[in-house]
């Protein structure tokens, strides 16, 4: 089990306590109140309102407020309505979702209760990456317990509302993540992301209108019902309020989880709550937010953590995944890691991102291994250009920025790999 | 309807259609529009994945997908400014990056839409300098198709073909990203009864047929419009001509006969144009009961003699007529007239009947059934009854088909018969109890009209002449009127003439003949669909 | 049959968890693979006739998936997770140091058919680096001596 973070808010406050994971634990300190709130005192709509008013952005990646995707579900059709817990967390660099399942099940399962009810749902599958044994374990356990108390399936708390959760399991593809591409494998499919539109909304999983939210997303609702949208605000910025955990790795004293409110500075992060670089090293280059979102240099990091800020730095916030680089790393190392992780989990249906993947990743690491040539860093560039804002799904951008952003910042560790034809950092990490 | 404008043209579209739909549904795609796609297909699920089809909608920032993009009226799209072009060339460039060089030995050279699109849309060079991906080539994948991994550019149209077409499903593609490769499951070869239209839609050679391995480079066969002949469907079909010689059937597209379509049977079925049992002289048996060589006079007077001898003995009543449901209208229709002025009533058509299928495949296994019964053959049982009780004493016969199990079994009944004269295409038993013999031609060399199941008149014209002296069953039987002196007989036959005289005579052909019939076939009157010409 | 009587009745009691038949066909790879370590071919067919649907689709969607396998595999499974953060922590330097250990080049196997050595992309794990996952459990914060001795504690 993960360790609690170093760093402790109203989402992870509790994680320290022992029997918290358990439904006795999680009731003991005021679980499942926020739902009897909005079951019994709330219509849908109202908790609709309330999680747009409190401004709550969707938490796995993509920010998108979350009261108003759960707006989209329609409202007068008669098919049968689904809610998809996104736990399928691959980003590299975040594993925030899988405190939150190891030790905050309960909490999640009442944000996905609460939703539901705000979106009529009446199953929630939450679709765990296969590699998470142990979470997974956690997460059927406190729905097996939650069940038993009333808090799921029929006549929840007696209220007459009906809600199931099915949890199940992935098998290794990060493009699973993708919110159709989930979609895809809870049906028994490739993980290949649909056009779109329709979007899930209108056809989602098996077909009906579903809305997909990530685990951290759902995390928060609770306390926003809980304490209403000027308490949520209270926490963060204007436009992105409430906290965040970021998970820090990478060059650090201290690696691990942070909760912190969004607009946190990322050299607080680093610098104070981390430990900053360890052996008085300095930092070289800091990716903010999992290993999609272009990185950012020793001189930008001042930038408040919430995505008003970040992309005006050309970056995102993404999944809070903070990886801390120091100045031994050589970048081309870093593109090469970064290059075959797209290559491989491209799920390959379009052509620019099943190819441009594959080039990109050849190219870096021909450098990398010393053959690079002068006119490879133009093709490189272009190539990355070539896959932006072209594809089916936002993979291929995921794909084509990290490489932009290390060229953007760092293209005179490329130049002398070139030069060189070796490495230019005798020091940096092995390959 | 929905009004857009593409490129400054303004098109109407049906509702509910796709940019490329529409463009289609006018013409107009690669043809006044060129925009360029792989994974669309007119007849298939769309996909998406290609990219290709890229273009720019104004008021939506991102590029759209000209396949998957409903149209609304009042859009405006650009299919060849800067942005559009650029993102078309992306697409192109990095399919070639890992498409192995195998344009000398690949089939598909001269018809091969990765060629065409790159010489047309793509880049000039090549910037790659890494090494391409190394997969299966010469992959035997079932009875027909011969695969190459490495060609393929995954566009998936095989993949949906089988499973939405013949819904066999033999084709999936395994593993994801830059190893995605096209594979059956082991042990489960592509067989179906319409595989080799996978090598039609596939936009590369990864997928060829076997039968065409090798041949000939297809910019060196011309492409005639035709029937094919081997059901009642009347699939639409181009025969690929060079040398007199056809060297395949590719199906031409008509939506209201066979779509983009033909059954393997039927594209095959080219083989019986230069096949050995083809008859290729005239013969006559004489008196030691062999069967010798003449030239068409010599046969002709041969056949005029033995039925003059029998109708001044017996009567015109003792002569029957067996029609062929291969053979053209023009053709049926004289030979119609010929047994009327003859004076003989007993005559029918017999067809063959085999499988069928909810696809293409018929029942019926000749291409001009329907048009045999329009111009009035009726069942050949009428006929055969009359040959087992011994009434007739003549026949003559197009085609064998009067053979098969059910009607007469074998031609043992010919035998005791006084005269048989037969017009074949192909070798048969009826041989044995000829007493004279005509090669006629195949529809492949010859020009007529034929009927399919739906009542379609389609055309068939000369593609290729053989190299023996054939005539057309209409032709033969001209001659053999004039020989027998009878009414309305000058020993001339012109196709063109007949088609308009049996538009005149028989209601149902009315306004149909061999000019006004055109590419896509007319349907005769009366029928349901008659109403609903393209 | 190939897929036992208790593996069956398992598959069937994640097909009633689902609308449509075939969501569970995911779940019921993952208990095939538990009973036999793989999915292999005549698996497959019985999976095919259990979700009707064709040997194919089977085999399609099993190959997508990093985490099944169409062939035996070895007795232990032990992937060492070889993305940016754990590279930047020295995970590559440890996964050479266990290939020097085994003896073998990861991905591979031992001769014995033991161990399965490979990399991994991240497991949610990065700020315990470098880490590696053996038979499905995590061994988090590790250095060379300590992976070593995990691996050496792997039986027969």
């Amino acid at each position: 089990m993960l360790e609690t973070p170093y760093v402790t808010s109203y989402l992870t406050e509790h994680f320290g306590e022992a029997d918290y994971p358990s439904i006795e634990g999680y009731e003991r300190v005021g679980g499942y109140q926020a739902a009897r709130k909005a079951l019994r005192e709330m219509s849908p709509e109202d908790v609709i309102e309330l999680v747009k008013t409190a401004g709550l952005q969707g938490r796995g990646g993509a920010g998108f407020s979350a009261g108003m995707k759960w707006s989209f579900m329609p409202k007068d059709d008669e098919r049968p309505k689904y809610l998809v817990c996104n736990a399928d967390e691959s980003e590299p660099g975040s594993y925030k979702d899988r405190i939150l399942l190891e030790r905050g099940a309960h909490q999640m399962l009442e944000g996905i209760l609460i939703a539901a009810w705000a979106t009529g749902a009446s199953v929630t599958f939450i679709y765990i990456r296969g590699e998470y044994a142990f979470p997974a374990d956690q997460v059927e356990r406190a729905v097996a317990e939650a069940y038993a108390k009333g808090y799921l399936g029929d006549n929840v708390m007696g209220t007459g509302f009906h809600h199931d959760v099915r949890v199940t399991r992935g098998a290794g593809a990060y493009i699973c993540g993708e919110e159709t591409g989930l979609l895809e494998s809870l049906e028994g499919k490739k993980g290949q992301p649909r056009k779109k539109p329709p979007f899930p909304a209108e056809y989602g999983a098996f077909g009906m209108p579903t809305t997909v939210n990530n685990v951290e997303t759902f995390s928060h609702v609770p306390h926003i019902v809980e304490k209403g949208a000027d308490w949520f605000r209270s926490f963060g910025t204007e436009k992105s309020p409430g906290t965040t955990i970021f998970g820090v790795s990478g060059h650090v004293v201290r690696p691990g989880l942070y909760e912190l409110p969004l607009g946190t500075p990322l050299s607080e992060i680093v610098f104070e709550h981390a430990g900053g670089v360890p052996g008085g090293r300095k930092v070289k280059g800091v990716i903010p937010g999992g290993m999609s979102m272009p990185i950012l240099p020793a001189g930008q990091l001042d930038v408040p953590m919430a995505n008003e800020f970040l992309r005006e730095q050309k970056t995102m916030l993404g999944t809070g995944g903070v990886m801390v680089m120091d100045e031994t790393t050589c970048m081309v190392r870093v593109a090469s890691v970064i290059s075959y992780f797209f290559r491989d989990e491209s799920c390959g249906q379009c052509t620019q991102c099943r190819e441009g993947t594959g080039w990109m990743n050849k190219i870096v690491d021909r450098i990398e291994r010393g053959a690079g040539e002068d006119e490879d860093l133009e093709v490189l560039l272009d190539v990355a250009g070539k896959m932006e804002a072209k594809t089916i799904c936002a993979f291929a951008d995921a794909a084509a920025w990290p490489i932009q952003g290390l060229l953007r910042h760092f293209r005179d560790d490329f130049v002398e790999h070139v030069r060189q034809q070796k490495c230019p950092f005798p020091e940096s990490f092995e390959l | 309807m929905p009004t857009i404008t593409i490129d400054g043209r303004e098109i109407e579209a049906a509702e509910g259609r796709t940019i490329l739909q529409a463009l289609d549904d006018a013409g107009l795609l690669m043809n006044g529009v060129d925009v360029p796609h792989y994974c669309w297909h007119p007849k298939l699920s769309i996909d998406g994945s290609c990219r290709l089809c890229q273009v720019e909608v104004e008021g939506i920032p991102k590029l759209q997908i000209a396949c998957d993009t409903p149209v609304r009226d009042g859009m405006v799209v650009h299919t060849q400014n800067e942005r559009v072009k650029e993102a078309r060339e992306g697409v192109m460039e990095l399919l070639l990056i890992n498409h192995p060089l195998d344009c000398p030995i690949c089939d598909q050279a001269g018809e091969c839409k990765l060629q065409d699109y790159s010489f047309d849309f793509g880049v000039k060079e090549s910037r790659s300098k890494e090494p391409r991906r190394a997969l299966k080539k010469n992959v035997d994948l079932g009875p027909t198709i011969v695969f190459d991994q490495e060609r393929c550019i995954l566009c998936r149209r095989c993949v949906r073909f089988c499973r939405e077409i013949p819904k066999t499903g033999e084709l999936s593609i395994f593993n994801r990203g830059d190893h995605s490769v096209i594979e059956t499951f082991p042990g489960t070869p592509l067989d179906n009864d319409y595989s080799m239209n996978v090598s039609d839609i596939c936009p590369v050679g990864a997928l060829t047929t076997k039968d065409f391995r090798f041949k000939i480079r297809v910019w060196f066969l011309e492409d005639v419009p035709g029937i094919c002949t081997g059901c009642s469907n009347g699939c639409n079909i181009h025969l690929g001509v060079a040398n007199n010689k056809v060297y395949r059937y590719l199906p031409r597209r008509n939506d209201a006969v066979n779509d983009t379509w033909i059954c393997d049977a039927g594209r095959m079925s080219y083989s019986e144009i230069a096949a050995p049992n083809r008859l290729r002289e005239c013969e006559v048996r004489n008196d030691s009961g062999q069967l010798e060589p003449v030239g068409l006079d010599r046969a002709i007077e041969v056949a005029a003699d033995r039925l003059r001898r029998l109708i001044e003995a017996k009567g015109a009543g003792v002569i029957a007529g067996l029609a062929s449901a291969h053979a053209s209208n023009e053709d049926l229709f004289t030979f119609k007239r010929f047994l009327a002025a003859l004076g003989s009533e007993t005559f029918g058509v017999a067809v063959v009947r085999g499988k069928a299928d909810d696809l293409l495949i018929k029942a019926e296994k000749a291409s001009n059934a329907t048009g045999a019964r329009e111009i009035g053959f009726g069942d050949a049982r009428t006929v055969v009854d009359r040959i087992t009780s011994g009434a007739v004493d003549a026949v003559i016969a197009l085609g064998h088909d009067v053979l098969q199990e059910g009607l007469l079994d074998n031609e043992e009944p010919l035998a005791n018969l006084d005269t048989v004269i037969l017009l074949d295409t192909q070798a048969s038993e009826m041989q044995r109890v000829a007493n004279v013999i005509v090669p006629v031609r195949h529809a492949a060399e010859k020009l007529g009209n034929f009927v399919n199941e739906a009542r379609r008149v389609q055309r068939a014209v000369p593609a290729v002449e053989s190299n023996w002296e054939a005539y057309s069953d209409g032709e033969v039987i001209a001659k053999l009127g004039a020989a027998l002196g009878l009414e309305g007989f000058d020993g001339s036959y012109d196709a063109r003439q007949v088609a308009r005289d049996l538009a005149a005579a028989i209601p149902a052909f009315a306004g149909i003949d061999l000019d006004s019939v055109g590419d896509e076939g007319r349907v005769l009157a009366g029928s349901a669909a008659s109403g609903t010409e393209r | 049959m190939v897929i036992s009587e208790q593996t069956r009745s398992k598959i069937d009691v994640a097909i009633a968890q689902y609308p449509q038949k075939r969501g569970a066909l995911l779940p019921a790879l993952h208990l095939v693979q538990e009973e036999h370590g793989h999915v292999g071919k005549e698996s497959t067919v019985e999976l095919a006739e259990i979700f009707e649907i064709l040997p194919i689709e089977v085999m399609e969607v099993l190959s997508f998936y990093n985490m099944f396998f169409d062939s035996p595999q070895a007795k232990h499974h032990v992937y060492v997770c070889t993305n940016l953060p754990c590279s930047l922590r020295g995970a590559r330097g440890l996964l050479h140091q266990l290939e020097s250990h085994l003896g073998i080049k990861a991905p591979g196997e031992t001769p014995d058919g033991r161990i399965f050595l490979g990399h991994e992309e991240c497991l949610g794990a990065c700020g315990y680096a470098p880490m590696m996952r053996v038979d499905g459990q995590y061994h988090e914060d590790l250095d060379v001596d300590k992976a070593k001795r995990i691996l050496d504690s792997l039986g027969d």
